[in-house]
């Protein structure tokens, strides 16, 4: 886990895609969050699908919501 | 995006420059917003966004688009509502729609087993194509492309990459190439192009290209591709949705 200015990064696994571009990824603690792609992941076509090992970036606000902010090679 | 209305307290946000494509939303001093702003190979410029909040979402495209020059784009999932909605309200309309489609490889799936190319035509897989005939048909499809639709109504990924032909597999006449198709991004392969010169299309080339691409895929252990079509473009939507291609999604250009 790494912490910076920008908030808290947890790494986790893609269990579930949802409607409206969402995800629910398990967190290495286990806590599910719900997590839409980043603007530049998006912009640069990457996918994400089930499984898959990514970065979310919590949101300082509301910790069962985040952001996926990388895809890491299965 | 998933944005809510601001919290109470989010009236001391600061947006600032921290590079020369980067911004920073600070809420005290935490980072609470990011946008970004990159080149695409063909020369635009796209931006993006990423905000807890529609008020920091607002902030930063207001100082982004303060300090870019125009026209920018950005590209939104279609699903992404919120998001939209955010771009359209900063200003941006809607240029271009294209579906994904998941591809089958399996050519039990396809249907695409026993697939040849037309008389006269050779498919050339990957890697053994002539790098000179390469880049003359890519050429000839381009000029064709830009005296008709013209690449700006094309996605930018089908620009040419330094050492993009890597992935090109051809279709081959004795003394040509009229067409090709390319398959970027090993992980999880996307179908970035298929294009057959003017003179050669409905023939059954791109199919052909397609069926030694699958397999090939297929052979290497990928059970699906990815590829994206333009919304107008039916005759390719028909080409995957024969093949047993699936919808799964779509993207959204906008532009301002």
């Amino acid at each position: 886990m790494t912490k910076s200015k920008s908030g808290i990064e947890l790494e986790g696994r893609v269990v579930e895609c949802l409607r409206s571009a969402t995800f629910t990824v398990e967190l290495e603690n286990g806590h599910q969050v719900l997590a839409h792609l980043s603007g530049k992941m998006r912009k640069n076509f990457i996918k994400i699908v089930l499984e898959d090992r990514v970065l979310v970036e919590l949101t300082p606000y509301d910790l069962t919501r985040g952001r996926i902010v990388f895809r890491y090679r299965n | 995006m998933n944005t809510q209305p601001a919290p109470p307290g989010l009236d001391g946000l600061a947006v600032t420059r921290v590079a020369d494509r980067h911004w920073h939303a600070l809420d005290d001093d935490l980072v609470v917003g990011r946008g970004y702003a990159e080149h695409r190979p063909d020369g635009r410029l796209f931006v993006s966004i990423d905000a807890w909040h529609d008020a920091t979402f607002d902030r930063l495209a207001e100082a982004m688009l303060a300090d870019l020059p125009a026209p920018l784009y950005t590209v939104v999932d279609e699903a992404d509502t919120d998001l939209t909605a955010c771009w359209l309200r900063a200003g941006f309309t809607i240029r271009r729609r294209e579906r994904e489609y998941t591809v089958p490889t399996d050519p039990q799936i396809t249907g695409l087993r026993d697939v040849a190319p037309p008389p006269g035509v050779t498919i050339v897989p990957a890697d053994h194509a002539d790098k000179d005939l390469l880049r003359a048909v890519d050429r000839a499809i381009r000029d064709e492309v830009e005296a008709t639709a013209g690449w700006q109504s094309m996605p930018a990924e089908v620009i040419h990459h330094p050492g993009g032909f890597s992935h090109c597999t051809v279709a081959a006449a004795p003394d040509r190439y009229l067409g090709l198709l390319r398959v970027a991004a090993a992980h999880r392969p996307r179908i970035g192009l298929i294009a057959v010169r003017a003179g050669e299309q409905r023939r059954g080339i791109a199919r052909a290209l397609l069926a030694h691409t699958l397999k090939t895929l297929h052979r290497s252990g990928h059970d699906t591709a990815w590829a994206e079509v333009h919304d107008s473009n039916h005759a390719a939507a028909a080409l995957f949705e024969r093949i047993g291609a699936r919808p799964a999604g779509g993207n959204l250009e906008l532009v301002r």
